[in-house]
């Protein structure tokens, strides 16, 4: 009897043990053998990189790594952060010409009250696409008239919405008017008058300084007067108390210099979108301590006489400058494409370096995450790139993505398709 | 932007032209020849004479008088070719009937079009440009050199299929009124619908060359009767009696898998040929079927999801289908992708797996071969035409950038040329701004 | 109804205007000492020139011409007589087009697509669209244009074109030939067939040949009758006939240089006889038109196309082009040994069109040949050469006194003559009275600020 009981219980220890043990084991994770580009830092041509749970616990070229950590072996790849998207509809629209499918453009002109991360579908097909090229995290934003809402920040993986949000609330989205192709794109007016939307959004800024203060005081003082609740002012006072950054979407050289002078007036946080005559006006933008998310680099030049190449080379002057910029996507559907704009830009004279921080670290900066992400170093979310190349090239090819240090899936709607009907001519051979 | 400037920027345009004669003498030195169809010299020389490829080889001599390119560090690859687009034309669809086979885009030329000089910043050399798809039957098609400042006339290939446009699905259907309302919908509203007429337009182009043929008969007679009456010319149905004929091929827009084996039943019914599918994202499905009636794809390599029939296509249908024996191009239907090309051929290196020759095909010697023009251009070989484009980096990288654009060895793009101008524009403008200063 | 009966129709009651109304009395005239430019023949330093009856009675130096007694003497010193200038293509005094309904095609089956075709008027006549008023007269009088071509301008097929003498107010007394030419432009509407210009190329070519088959086949049944199904009756292409098997003349209207060279082809393929208007892009084909051989209106309007490089480069580039390039335009021409004429089509400001004929003589025209390009070419171009185009005895009185040389900058039209009539331009423009005359269109002498009799000195 006591043999069994001695028996069995030794059975139970060791399945505990090792259903204990084997968590413990399993917390920790090396990737061994990869040259390591952590972007902030030197290279490690090659080297470990020890993960804990979601965090990197350390890295170098020899590091002590805990018994029974997990290995997986990266020799002959590279090691990258995650990409971070600075701008996309990833989750807020599948079929781009099916009103159903889109959620990024709300009707009305000014809708500060509107949240982008509130329509994320965590099971749009785009997601997995743009996670299997690399990109680990994106700004999704509104847009549309004057103040589209609020941008927010998601990883890209979780089966629900919260899963999927680092943060609900970014940056307010205002959208400055466009310019009118160059070339062969049909002419059109700009939509208003640039000082006009200003003095627009100079008085909305002061209307929503005025309802804090007042809803302040009357906290205070039971006698005063209790505003009215107001649905658009509400959502201005973060913009204004300087918690809330601005993204403001501008292009033209003269409204670049309207959006910094109006940016400085009101003493706002701001961040510039798209620019593309942002060149121009290098050293202003720079003064200003502001800093620019390009839009899609696969366009036509604002105006012909900027030169074929501008929207090309304007990433580089704005570098060269000293500006801090990023790359964004501007989609859902080729948000995988977010490379091949840096990449796009260091043909046209950007440094390659700045060109991998741009979709790295610089935009973990400008929407205040870099102490979390952007790059690969001790102490920051575990989300890693394996590629079997460089990360800006078109013939590198993604082996694995790590968000928060656990591996993802890399199968997408394009494997599956391939898959299923591979059958089919497999099949008839 | 000063008016100096600007007016730097047009000269540059329009008068850094060569100097034209019956084609251009020009040797290229030192470059990585990247042949395409019959290998690559790392180190490498091309001469071209009289527009015409004379030598591929390492330590060539330049004839007397021949400008020298020097070409070391750089890429040379066969000039890329377009072959879906709607570029330099006035105008892409004649939208006021169903079906206007009558209409040609040889008409409406626009040899002025910035788009032709924004290919050649991409190295684009050859486009064909086409009616668009709002139509079953569209038009004929054009093949196009992108020769800038040249007329309209020297811009056509001669010796390129004359195609007619075909085009099923969404557009021609016009879906998007289904949805959104608008004018009254037209006829047809349904893929069944743009099938059978396309059909009722064969058969009655059959009835027209019936017609004539009789007519010819009976005039050659004995004795013609005196009430003899030809039938009536009709310009549409001529156009579609020479499909039949096979003096004219089909280029076919279509999207959906299950439209194009349609299609391809339709074409046998009727006996015509066709050349490629335009788009067709789902041709992935049917490699089977593509491979074995000879039938080609010119597509996106990875535009999709923008429409309902766009929802299923993948990124590396265009390698999947070449390695499935599909003769496949990459095109851009548009002007500013035409510039970035090689890109998109870059991307089927990793969206399944080709190699670097099979993916500089899908711009060069697979459109060639889809235009009827495989004889004189899409690769690089002695005797065809000197259509070149230099790279700064290999054409399949993501860094690369087009450096000059040569067609039948004149040199049409050259960007150390195109930025020396414009820094001179920029002196002058300063010079200009001070008092006193410029003009 | 047909053409023919409409013309009919027209010819006798422009015939039964001038019977039934009583002759307006015009004065002859003795224009004395001034300087001739008959243009046909050498200059004539110091000499005279005597109207009658609305026609050029004698020209000749002082002291070889007599002058009749009953000639009212103009005095002419220091003015240069002209004849008076021809613009062979406007659009002026047009009514607002009336509104053109596109054809719904009601009878073909559910089976068979909506085609709404374009609607067509090529019988449609612009004496019949058009309101002549003295304030337009007035502003042609005074840069020295005396005869216009009047052309309708909506549709591939507008309609005809009738020449007029700007005489005054009454139509039927203003015109010269009617009518001159059918006019074609390469134009479409959006939503009907066609609605591209590929679309209007492919129709114009079908129109043609089936007005050929239509004619054929009519012609046929007219011959054998019995056993031939009967030709359906089409009035389109009963208009279209003449054009394309009598060869009566087409204005087709060029913006760029491509549509010169559609027109061209067009002409080329039906053997048709062309006048290529507009043309203001005539410069970039020289070579292609050299051996065309074909009779050119070319436009002084210097605005470059839409489809040029320039249009494209925005603004500023647009309008370098129109001052410094466009204006060579018939300087080129003339040089390449082409013959044309200028006209104004495009533009409707008198003083801006005065400006640019004057724009091209100083980009290097010879003010001869511009003279020629405004007078006798355009006269012999339109078939009214015998009667029009120079200061020939015989020839209609329509002349101009200049103070100089016509093109001159600071020259100024002093007088002008329109089919013998007497107008002199006023230093401003004064506002008259109207003096109704019973059975008369209403306009008369009166209006023009002299009735007829100049004041000594003038």
């Amino acid at each position: 009897m006591t043999k069994k009981i001695l028996f069995f219980s030794f059975i139970l220890c060791l399945t505990v043990s090792v259903f204990f043990g084997a968590e413990d084991e399993a917390a920790y994770m090396a990737i061994k053998g990869a040259r390591i580009i952590p972007v902030v830092g030197e290279d490690i041509p090659d080297g470990t990189i020890l993960i804990k749970g979601s965090r990197i616990e350390a890295l170098g070229k020899d590091i002590p790594i805990p018994p029974g950590t997990k290995i997986v072996d990266a020799s002959g790849l590279y090691a990258y952060p995650g990409m971070i998207d600075g701008y996309c509809y990833l989750g807020l629209s599948e079929i781009v010409s099916i009103a159903a499918t889109n959620d990024y453009r709300e009707t009305g002109r000014i809708n500060p009250q509107v949240r982008a991360t509130e329509a994320l579908r965590p099971d749009s097909m785009h997601i997995p696409i743009a996670r299997s090229n690399g990109i680990t995290a994106a700004l999704v934003a509104p847009s549309g008239g004057l103040i589209a809402g609020q941008s927010g920040l998601i990883r890209l993986t979780g089966w629900t919405p919260e899963e999927m949000v680092i943060k609900k609330s970014v940056t307010m989205q205002i959208e400055f008017p466009g310019l009118p192709g160059a070339g062969f794109r049909r002419e059109r007016a700009p939509r208003e008058d640039a000082s006009k939307l200003v003095t627009e959004l100079q008085d909305m800024l002061n209307k929503a300084r005025y309802y804090q203060k007042t809803r302040e005081a009357a906290k205070k003082n039971l006698l005063l007067p209790y505003p009215e609740f107001d649905d658009k002012l509400e959502f201005l006072i973060p913009v204004v108390s300087g918690e809330l950054p601005v993204m403001i979407s501008v292009q033209a050289e003269k409204d670049i210099l309207a959006a910094i002078q109006f940016v400085r007036e009101q003493k706002l946080k701001a961040i510039f979108y798209g620019v593309s005559q942002g060149w121009k006006v290098a050293s202003e933008i720079k003064a200003a301590d502001i800093p620019v998310v390009f839009g899609s680099l696969n366009d036509m030049p604002p105006s012909w006489e900027d030169g074929y190449d501008a929207i090309f080379r304007n990433p580089s002057v704005l570098q060269k400058a000293g500006v801090k910029i990023a790359f964004s996507s501007r989609s859902a559907v080729s948000a995988k494409d977010l490379p091949y704009h840096a990449a796009k830009a260091v043909a046209f004279g950007l440094d390659k370096r700045e060109a991998l921080k741009a979709v790295t670290i610089s935009p973990a900066h400008i929407f205040g995450v870099s102490d979390t992400m952007g790059s690969l170093e001790k102490g920051k979310l575990a989300n890693i790139v394996l590629a079997d190349g460089d990360l800006l090239e078109l013939r590198t090819n993604i082996r694995k993505v790590y968000i928060e240090g656990k591996e993802t899936d890399l199968s997408n709607r394009f494997t599956e398709l391939l898959d299923k009907y591979k059958s089919r001519e497999e099949k008839e051979k | 932007m000063n008016k100096t400037l600007a007016a730097f920027i047009l000269g540059i345009i329009v008068t850094a032209l060569p100097c034209f004669s019956d084609g251009g003498n020009l040797l290229v030195k030192n470059g990585t020849i990247l042949t395409v169809t019959k290998g690559s010299l790392p180190k490498g020389d091309l001469l071209i004479i009289g527009g015409v490829i004379k030598d591929i080889g390492e330590n060539l001599k330049a004839p007397e008088g021949v400008r020298v390119i020097d070409a070391s560090g750089k890429f040379v690859i066969p000039g890329i070719i377009d072959a879906h687009t709607h570029i330099a034309l006035s105008g892409t669809n004649e939208t006021g009937d169903v079906i206007t086979a009558e209409v040609n885009m040889r008409d409406v030329i626009q040899a002025e079009d910035l788009a032709i000089f924004t290919a050649l910043t991409g190295g684009v050399t050859m486009a064909h440009t086409m009616h668009g798809s709002a139509n079953p039957i569209g038009g004929r098609d054009i093949t196009l050199k992108m020769k800038w400042g040249r007329p309209a006339e020297e811009l056509i290939v001669p010796q390129a299929y004359q195609t007619l446009k075909f085009a099923l699905g969404e557009n021609p259907k016009q879906a998007s009124r289904q949805v959104f309302g608008g004018a009254p919908q037209r006829y047809p509203a349904t893929r069944m619908g743009v099938n059978a007429i396309i059909r009722a337009e064969m058969l009655a182009a059959k009835n027209y060359m019936l017609q004539w043929e009789r007519y010819l008969k009976d005039t050659k007679g004995k004795n013609p009767p005196k009430t003899l009456a030809p039938p009536r010319r009709d310009l549409r149905l001529e156009a579609l009696a020479e499909l039949l004929r096979g003096n004219l091929v089909a280029r076919v827009h279509s999207y959906r898998a299950d439209e194009s084996l349609k299609f391809i039943d339709l074409s046998k019914e009727f006996g015509f040929k066709i050349v490629c599918f335009e788009h067709i994202p789902e041709a992935f499905k049917i490699t089977r079927e593509l491979r074995t009636e000879g039938i080609g794809t010119s597509v996106f390599v990875d535009s999709w999801a923008y429409k309902v029939e766009a929802a299923e296509g993948i990124a590396s249908s265009a390698a999947y289908c070449t390695k499935n024996g599909v003769l496949v191009s990459i095109n851009s239907d548009g002007g500013e992708r035409m510039r970035r090309l090689f890109n998109d051929a870059g991307k089927t290196l990793k969206y399944g797996g080709l190699t670097e020759d099979e993916a500089l095909k899908l711009i060069s010697i697979n459109p060639a071969i889809q235009l009827g023009v495989a004889k004189t251009a899409g690769s690089l070989e002695v005797g065809k035409d000197g259509d070149v484009a230099i790279f700064n980096e290999h054409p399949l990288s993501a860094y690369a950038r087009c450096e000059m654009t040569i067609i039948e060895g004149d040199v049409y793009f050259d960007r150390a040329q195109y930025l020396k101008e414009r820094e001179e524009a920029a002196k002058q403008a300063e010079e200009a701004k001070k008092p006193g200063g410029g003009q | 109804m047909s053409t023919l009966k409409k013309m009919s129709a027209l010819m006798f009651g422009l015939w039964a205007c001038a019977a039934l109304s009583p002759a307006e009395f015009l004065p002859a005239y003795a224009l004395v000492n001034c300087r001739i430019v008959p243009v046909t023949s050498p200059v004539i330093k110091k000499g005279i020139i005597i109207i009658r009856d609305g026609l050029i009675e004698s020209i000749g130096m002082v002291g070889n011409i007599k002058i009749p007694e009953d000639a009212e003497v103009i005095e002419a010193q220091g003015l240069t007589a002209y004849p008076g200038l021809i613009s062979a293509h406007t659009n002026l005094f047009l009514e607002a087009p009336k509104d053109q309904q596109p054809g719904f095609d009601e009878e073909r089956a559910p089976s068979r697509p909506l085609a709404e075709k374009a609607v067509q008027k090529p019988d449609l006549q612009a004496f019949e669209l058009i309101k002549p008023n003295r304030s337009t007269i007035d502003g042609y009088h005074r840069i020295g244009i005396t005869t216009v071509l009047v052309a309708p301008e909506a549709g591939i097929f507008a309609g005809q074109s009738v020449l007029l003498n700007l005489n005054g107010e009454n139509p039927g007394a203003m015109v010269v030939k009617i009518p001159v030419a059918l006019q074609v432009n390469f134009v479409s509407e959006r939503n009907s067939y066609p609605s591209s210009l590929m679309g209007t190329v492919a129709f114009l070519r079908q129109s043609f040949l089936d007005a050929q088959y239509y004619s054929s086949y009519r012609s046929q049944f007219a011959r054998v009758q019995k056993g031939m199904k009967r030709p359906e009756y089409d009035p389109f292409l009963e208009d279209i006939i003449p054009y394309v098997i009598e060869k009566k003349p087409l204005i087709i209207t060029c913006s760029n240089q491509e549509d010169i060279k559609r027109a061209l082809r067009l002409r080329e393929e039906f053997n048709l006889n062309v006048l290529l208007s507009g043309a203001n892009e005539a410069w970039r084909v020289v070579d292609l038109l050299k051996k065309a051989q074909v009779p050119l209106l070319v436009s002084v309007d210097f605005r470059p196309p839409a489809s040029s490089l320039y249009s494209q480069e925005g603004e500023q580039e647009k309008k370098k082009a129109e001052k410094d390039i466009y204006p060579a335009n018939p300087q080129v021409l003339a040089k390449a040994g082409l013959k044309f004429a200028l006209t104004s089509f495009g533009l409707t400001d008198p003083a801006a069109i005065q400006k640019n004929i004057r724009e091209a003589v100083k980009a290097g025209l010879p003010q001869e040949e511009a003279l020629k390009a405004l007078t006798i070419v355009p006269a012999q171009f339109l078939g009214v050469d015998s009667i029009l185009g120079s200061l020939e005895p015989g020839k209609i009185a329509n002349l101009v006194l200049a103070t100089g040389e016509i093109f001159g900058d600071k020259t100024e039209v002093d007088k002008v003559f329109v089919d013998g009539k007497l107008f002199v331009m006023e230093k401003k423009p004064a506002e008259k009275e109207t003096i109704k005359r019973p059975s008369d269109g209403g306009a008369t002498n009166a209006e023009f600020g002299v009735a007829g009799f100049p004041k000594p000195g003038q």
